[in-house]
């Protein structure tokens, strides 16, 4: 048995931010206004109020309240929600890691996908989006429709994980 | 002690011990029969190249057949039995077909099984009652399946000396690095034969590795190697038939490395003599294995036949055991094995044995030019070594002759990988030619071939040696040839005149050694495959018990039957209120794209073959895509919502690729263009409301006239904001309702009261397939088959005369327009009942013209309807056909018509 829990985390809005022009413009109003930079490819930044994924080289996952990213993207990009067709799956405990290769094709067990990291990937035959929390945290961006099995899934492969 | 049950008698073992070792342990030599003529066989070797003594193991949904006595280790209340043989081993009734051995030579059932199909229905009786060892279980496996990945710098399979030492360097330089080891223990072969590393060694060296953060994995087998370095691994986490200790039995590792490192040793080879194949002949390195490792000695009077040094360790081994060495005969000349303490004869091969059914009793020998006997109960051979060169094959390698090794080694390769220790360098032997009896010399003891069949498949014109393998049978099944490909090719060669590299080679496919059909489907064998796909709405719809149909990777209502109801009962029931009164349907499944930005329009004119810019805002239309070479391959509709906003629907089971497709234009084509394109199929869940009521229905619900046919409006119901789209598939005034899903059910709810409110009712997909099919409206997968044009199906008015789209050019090309293209009909009933998927003809024996992609029922006034493809169709409306199904037996006479059975002047999505 494993240290870990797999956890459907309650709804929350969701957006992708696309921007289609002058990245750096935007770049810039973006950090004035909210304190901080958006993210590189594959990183995120930000707070629980508002955290930003970068998961294309032109998109990024908005997590939070996005209502002041209308203003900052004007005409250079547009946000779209899509918080009602994602579930985020939480995997707490120092073995999420292993939990991960289940099923998996990405190497979760490499020490470089460390906090802060995000990538897309497949488990189970299901496309997620990754996000490393914590060094014990990581949430899994889950298509609603195959969180019910995913998570039944995970929750199966951790009560009989064998390092 | 372990206690265990083999053939239902109960025995005990020792902590350790193989299956073999424990039936050795307890004087059992027979061990079931062969797989042809039944004959009496044992353990042969002590490893996965066993051919012999393979058995059921476990019970009910446990069981497994065909195990290798050699590849189990014992546990507490294993149950094994022995196979093809009835009523037991030593009373085998299936032996008689043994006297008949003359006539199941090599091709038996390619010269015996032909003729008519009926005959082969009357043949399969009997070759499927003969065929096969063991018997699959009939009930579900119990247990789990896990699928894992794993990368690494390092990946070396085999932890004999030079795999474990290759691992250690590999740790301690600070790779990460992943040993695999089939076995139970580490280092096997140094317990066979102690050298200067020993147990401790082993223990030490394992514990450095872990030390260093290397992974080793026990019980797992390197089972294929595929491209990129990646190589699939098979793990026992429980024996066969073993209730595992956390619910999952094995594991398949997916592995990619960086590098590999193969130190998978080889594999000691059989000799070819008369009756090689009784209880009592093994290979010499088993025996010695069973010895040292297991403290079993399988005879007490021995004889060994050799062609190279190692078998004298074996003697050895066995002299120190208790065990009288009667005679080693080595193939060899002198001074060959001069020295060595024992009775050694020189230029000596084995010509025969003797014994009875359990046991061995005598070997005779040819030496020189005399033939002498030896009362033994144990022969063990040494014909040399084969290196396991299997993933190095399926790497893409190539291999290099041996000449002093008579063995093919590893030579260049294609991936990063490098062979070490005995697989690379195998030790000398002399070749030996067999002088025996070929009609009772077997060289593939798992499928009963001989010398002889060798011999006949040569003589009947088999060269290729890929022909040979199919015509005799050699070196397939569970074997795959481990201990019988070598002597093959040296008997074709011999055929040939010519060496055995120029005889050529079989292929070295994957996997490596027996991999169960569960491990490959995972943990979704307990689920068909994949997972379902869960409408948000699911538990709405499950309480009410509907009729579930698979869509994709959805599963979706297909009727919700009244109490007593069948399901076409229930289907024509909501198909015809949604024609009177009205419906509703839950559509959330249907592809939607959130089209944003001042280049939206732009985007869309190049995805789509209709136009679009010029919608204004709050109108939608129907249109469609096409793939680059101009065939149709989707539809839909797009909505404008705002001045840069744009909503686009495709079909339900289109949706991934549809989305695939978008990303490319949007990334790939169209980089420059201003515009966000985002997948938002499950974002929001939709609700289709159809019928003559349902204008009323949507005004009672959203509080306002409802937009009219092909307008959006935004709105809310039950406090919820909705999106309403006044769009029909049904050939019914019907609207869309798209709602965030997370909010969806108080809308459903709503929805449902006020459409029972005005007498409707829920409809499932079987019902939405009456009615779009009688109102002649396409589905993706049906009338859209990718072999259509936009012409073809009647949708040429509605191209873009702009051009630009995604398809145009390939629409261009002179064949989509010539004459003889099948068509978009419909097709009507005069007698019979249409079949789908049926041809149509114009008279019986004439080839197919056509067919029929969908059929239904007229909802009201019945009568059998259907859509399909015709040649021409275009032209021939009024003309009689015949729709026939000649595998399904079913028939009709139809005559066909424009495809629009109902309401084809659209009067009814109209106020």
């Amino acid at each position: 048995m494993t240290n870990i829990t797999v956890t459907a985390l309650p709804a929350t809005p969701l957006h992708a931010l696309e921007i289609w022009s002058n990245p750096a413009a935007v770049a810039n109003r973006f950090e004035a206004a909210t304190g901080f930079a958006l993210p590189a490819m594959g990183r995120s930044s930000g707070t629980d109020a508002l955290r930003l994924i970068r998961y294309e080289p032109t998109v990024w996952l908005v997590e939070g309240d996005a209502t002041a990213l209308h203003a900052i993207s004007g005409d250079d990009g547009a946000l779209t929600a899509i918080g009602g067709g994602v579930v985020r799956v939480r995997l707490s405990g120092p073995d999420w890691r292993l939990l991960l290769m289940e099923g998996g094709v990405f190497d979760a067990e490499n020490p470089a996908f460390a906090p802060g990291c995000s990538a897309a990937t497949i488990i189970d035959h299901v496309a997620v989006r990754l996000h490393v929390l914590r060094e014990d945290v990581c949430d899994a961006y889950v298509p609603a429709s195959f969180s019910a099995g995913l998570v039944h899934f995970l929750e199966e492969a951790a009560g009989s994980l064998v390092a | 002690m372990i206690n265990f049950t083999f053939d239902g008698r109960a025995y005990q073992a020792r902590e350790g011990d193989t299956l073999a070792a424990a039936l050795l342990r307890n004087g059992i030599g027979l061990v079931g029969r062969s797989f042809k003529y039944h004959r009496p066989r044992g353990i042969m070797t002590a490893g996965v190249e066993e051919p012999n003594a393979l058995v059921t193991v476990g019970e009910g949904g446990r069981t497994e057949p065909n195990t290798r006595v050699t590849d189990v280790f014992v546990y507490e209340g294993l149950v094994a039995r022995s196979q093809n043989r009835w009523p037991s081993p030593s009373l085998d009734f299936g032996a008689v077909l043994g006297l008949a051995a003359p006539v199941f030579s090599a091709g038996f059932y390619y010269k015996t099984f032909f003729g008519s199909a009926k005959r082969w229905m009357f043949y399969e009786y009997f070759i499927r009652k003969a065929a096969g060892l063991g018997n699959a279980p009939t009930g579900a496996d119990p247990d789990r399946f896990s699928q894992r990945a794993a990368f690494c710098d390092v990946l070396v399979v085999g932890a004999g000396p030079a795999g474990l030492s290759a691992a250690l360097e590999a740790a301690e330089a600070g790779k990460r690095v992943i040993l695999v080891e089939q076995d139970s223990i580490l280092g096997p072969s140094l317990i066979r034969d102690p050298q200067e590393l020993d147990f401790t060694w082993i223990e030490a060296t394992a514990v450095r590795i872990r030390a260093a953060g290397g992974r080793i994995l026990m019980r797992t087998t390197a089972s294929g190697y595929w491209e990129h370095n990646l190589v699939t691994l098979t793990q026992r986490i429980a024996e066969p038939g073993q209730v595992p200790a956390n619910g999952v039995a094995q594991r398949l590792w997916h592995i990619r490395a960086e590098q590999v490192i193969l130190a998978t040793g080889s594999i000691e080879r059989p000799m070819a003599f008369a009756h090689n194949d009784r209880p009592g002949v093994m290979l010499s390195q088993a025996v010695r294995a069973y010895v040292r490792r297991f403290g079993v000695t399988p005879g007490k009077r021995v004889v060994i036949a050799t062609n190279n040094d190692d078998a004298y360790k074996t003697a050895r081994a066995l002299k120190e055991a208790g065990a009288e060495i009667v005679a080693i005969l080595d193939a060899r000349p002198a001074p060959a094995g001069s020295g060595c303490g024992f009775a050694v004869h020189n230029n000596a091969v084995p010509l025969s044995t003797e014994g009875a059914r359990h046991c061995l009793k005598s070997v005779s020998a040819q030496i020189g030019g005399t033939i002498q006997s030896w009362n033994a109960d144990l022969l063990a051979v040494s014909g040399g070594f084969t290196p396991v060169v299997h993933l190095h094959m399926q790497a893409g390698g190539t291999l290099d002759w041996n000449e002093a090794a008579q063995a093919f080694v590893p030579a260049t390769v294609r991936q990063n990988v490098t062979t070490i220790g005995g697989a690379a360098n195998p030790e000398p032997m002399v070749a030996v030619t067999p002088i025996s009896n070929p009609k009772k010399s077997f060289i593939d003891f798992q499928n009963d071939v001989t010398l002889a069949d060798v011999d006949l498949a040569w003589a009947e014109g088999y060269r290729s040696v890929e022909h040979l393998k199919r015509y005799t049978t050699l070196g397939m099944a569970t074997d795959q040839g481990k201990t019988s490909n070598m002597a093959a090719l040296g008997r074709l060669a011999e055929k040939q005149g010519v060496a055995i590299p120029e005889a050529g080679l079989t292929t070295f496919r994957p996997p490596y050694t027996p991999v169960t059909m569960g491990l490959l489907a995972g943990a979704g064998a307990k689920d068909a495959g994949a997972h379902v796909r869960r409408l948000v709405l699911y538990d709405v719809h499950a309480a009410k018990n509907p009729i579930w149909q698979p869509l994709g990777y959805w599963f979706r209502p297909r009727a919700y039957p009244l109490t007593g109801e069948s399901l076409a009962q229930a289907a024509l029931r909501e198909a015809r209120t949604v024609r009177t009164h009205v419906g509703m349907t839950d559509v959330s499944t249907l592809a939607k794209f959130e089209i944003n930005g001042p280049d939206a329009a732009a985007l869309l004119e190049i995805i789509c073959a209709t136009t679009v810019s010029k919608l204004a805002v709050g109108r939608g239309r129907y249109t469609f895509m096409l793939r680059e070479d101009g065939f149709v391959f989707d539809d839909g509709t797009v909505w404008r919502l705002g001045e840069n906003r744009y909503l686009l629907t495709s079909s339900t089971g289109g949706a991934d690729r549809m989305a695939t497709h978008i990303s490319y234009v949007r990334q790939y084509l169209c980089p420059h263009l201003r515009v966000s394109a985002v997948n938002v199929q499950e974002h929001y869940a939709g609700i289709a409301v159809a019928g003559p009521n349902a204008k009323s229905v949507m005004a009672t619900l959203i509080g306002e006239e409802p937009p009219r046919h092909m307008s959006t409006v935004p709105a809310t119901i039950a406090g919820t904001p909705v999106v309403v789209l006044a769009a029909s598939y049904s050939g019914e005034r019907a609207f869309e309702i798209y709602v965030e899903a997370s909010h969806a059910t108080p809308v459903w709810t709503a929805c449902e009261t006020e459409v029972a409110a005005q007498g409707g009712c829920l409809f499932g997909m079987e019902a939405m397939e009456f009615l779009r099919i009688e109102k002649g409206h396409l589905v993706v997968g049906g009338e859209i088959d990718g072999r259509m044009t936009p012409h073809d199906l009647a949708l040429d008015k509605m191209l873009n005369k702009a051009g630009g789209f995604i398809g145009a050019s390939g629409l261009s090309r002179p064949a989509l327009s010539e004459p003889g293209r099948r068509q978009l009909v419909g097709l009507e009933g005069i007698e019979g009942i249409i079949p789908e998927g049926s041809m149509l003809i114009t008279r019986e024996g004439e080839a197919p013209q056509g067919h029929v992609s969908a059929a239904a029922f007229r909802i009201v006034e019945g009568g059998s309807i259907a859509l399909g493809q015709l040649e021409d169709g275009f032209n021939r409306h009024g003309e009689e056909l015949i729709a026939t199904s000649p595998t399904r037996g079913q028939k009709a006479r139809v005559r066909v018509t424009h495809p629009h059975f109902y309401d084809t002047a659209g009067e009814r999505y109209r106020d």
